[in-house]
């Protein structure tokens, strides 16, 4: 039943990504919703679900994008490790302080990428920050909250949590 | 103490695998994306499916929106047109007559006939799952015999060049994309160098010679020396022209001529004029050496 979910949840943030999401994008920029998605799944399923299934979004998303295939394979697992392992530490998590733990991961995981692909050009890496990294954390932060708010409301998420 | 025992063996093996995943990356960077890309082959067909299924319902609701509702600017915007479309009738009657003088010199010139490219008509369905790089997404993939380093045109110019294929999509990086380049020419002087894209989403011609007398409003096309592209394809209009002292080249902005972050159909050109000459010569030769 979790696969099916999973493969499920995987199949249709491709289209989310790729299709829906450009029509809100500001400024040229969109959420990265995998990154959101891992980061959730990691927070609530805990760390090896979190970089299975962050992997598997990265992977899939990346056959979508001009990149390389790993850095969002690796990104968006690593980041789906991280939220299980801080799912477990935090006992009380609200919309605003994962938002700003997605914000910081995001504005961390951009800013690794920025640096491996501008071979560490400095007024490069400045653009690039500015002009993509900082907005898409920042939209990757407000995107996670609400995500969580939304959740928080439908479901019974200290049941989820402690599952 | 179980519970707690079970957490240390996730967090275990969720750090072994990571670890193992990083150690494989850097070990083994090209076999591990080449084991990526091939496994991605029939995982594009599944993912195809939910993507074109909401990137028809999405062009349904554009169409339906550019039809009813977005008419402000409708009649402005016919005006304009029609009054573009008198000068190209003009245009089209003196190039009418500089195709016919070419079919002359042509024929005097014994000049093999050239093969029309072969090209597959795509739709594009998404743009790059990314923020970092300007790409499309189009409908066709390698069942259809598209791949990596194909160029990607429209009847207006140049798009850009295909980089990624999966069983049944393909990712093409746009000609605005400052990762990307191809080698152009301007058409008036004949000179030649590489077009790439900028960040501010326009592109700009590099290693331009310095003796070049290159102005605004020359049109830069393709220059057909890298086998992706034919000879000749618009790429975009110079604008403004670099020229430092002491530099070796000069260089140009360009604007693309076609808008590609508007566009919809595409055409994929799996084998440009040269290409598709020498298969045909080619093949030629076979029917001659058969028995």
């Amino acid at each position: 039943m979790k696969f099916l979910f999973y493969l499920t949840l995987v199949l249709l943030l491709v289209p989310l990504q790729t299709t829906l999401l450009p029509h809100v994008s500001v400024w040229n920029i969109k959420p990265d919703v995998g990154l959101v998605a891992a980061a959730l799944v990691g927070l609530f399923a805990g760390e090896l679900e979190g970089l299975l299934v962050g992997c598997a979004i990265g992977w899939v998303l990346s056959l979508f994008s001009a990149g390389e295939l790993w850095v969002s394979l690796l990104t968006n697992g690593g980041v789906g490790l991280l939220a299980g392992f801080l799912g477990r530490q935090v006992s009380q998590v609200t919309s605003f302080s994962l938002g700003v733990g997605i914000l910081l991961v995001s504005l961390v995981s951009g800013l690794c990428v920025a640096m491996s692909l501008t071979s560490f050009d400095l007024s490069q890496i400045g653009w690039m920050v500015e002009s993509i990294v900082f907005p898409q954390a920042c939209f990757d932060g407000a995107v996670g909250a609400g995500c969580y708010w939304f959740l928080s409301r439908r479901l019974n998420l200290t049941h989820l949590r402690t599952e | 103490m179980a519970y707690s025992s079970s957490i240390y063996g996730t967090k275990r093996i969720a750090l072994a695998c990571f670890a193992l995943l990083l150690v494989a990356l850097f070990l083994f960077p090209n076999q591990i994306q080449g084991l990526l890309q091939y496994l991605g082959g029939p995982v594009g067909y599944a993912v195809g499916i939910p993507l074109e299924a909401i990137a028809s319902i999405d062009a349904g609701i554009a169409d339906r929106w550019e039809q009813y509702v977005a008419l402000q600017g409708v009649r402005e915007e016919n005006q304009q047109l029609r009054k573009e479309m008198e000068w190209l009738r003009g245009q089209q009657s003196q190039l009418r007559e500089a195709v016919a003088a070419t079919e002359r010199l042509t024929a005097l010139l014994h000049f093999k006939e050239q093969a029309l490219p072969t090209m597959v008509a795509a739709q594009v369905i998404g743009r790059d799952a990314t923020n970092r790089y300007r790409a499309i997404i189009l409908n066709k993939g390698e069942s259809d015999g598209i791949k990596p380093d194909m160029g990607v045109v429209t009847p207006a110019g140049v798009v850009g060049r295909v980089v990624k294929t999966t069983g049944a999509t393909s990712v093409v990086l746009l000609v605005t994309d400052p990762y990307s380049a191809i080698a152009g020419l301007i058409q008036r002087t004949r000179d030649e160098g590489i077009v790439e894209g900028t960040q501010q989403g326009l592109a700009h011609l590099k290693y331009i010679p310095l003796l070049s007398t290159l102005r605004d409003g020359d049109r830069v096309v393709t220059s057909g020396l890298i086998g992706d592209f034919p000879r000749g394809l618009v790429i975009g209009t110079i604008t403004h022209i670099d020229k430092q002292e002491g530099a070796l080249f000069q260089s140009a902005e360009l604007t693309p001529e076609v808008e590609v972050g508007r566009v919809e159909e595409v055409l994929v050109i799996q084998m440009s004029y040269g290409q598709a000459t020498k298969a045909g010569v080619g093949a030629d030769l076979l029917e001659k050496s058969a028995p």
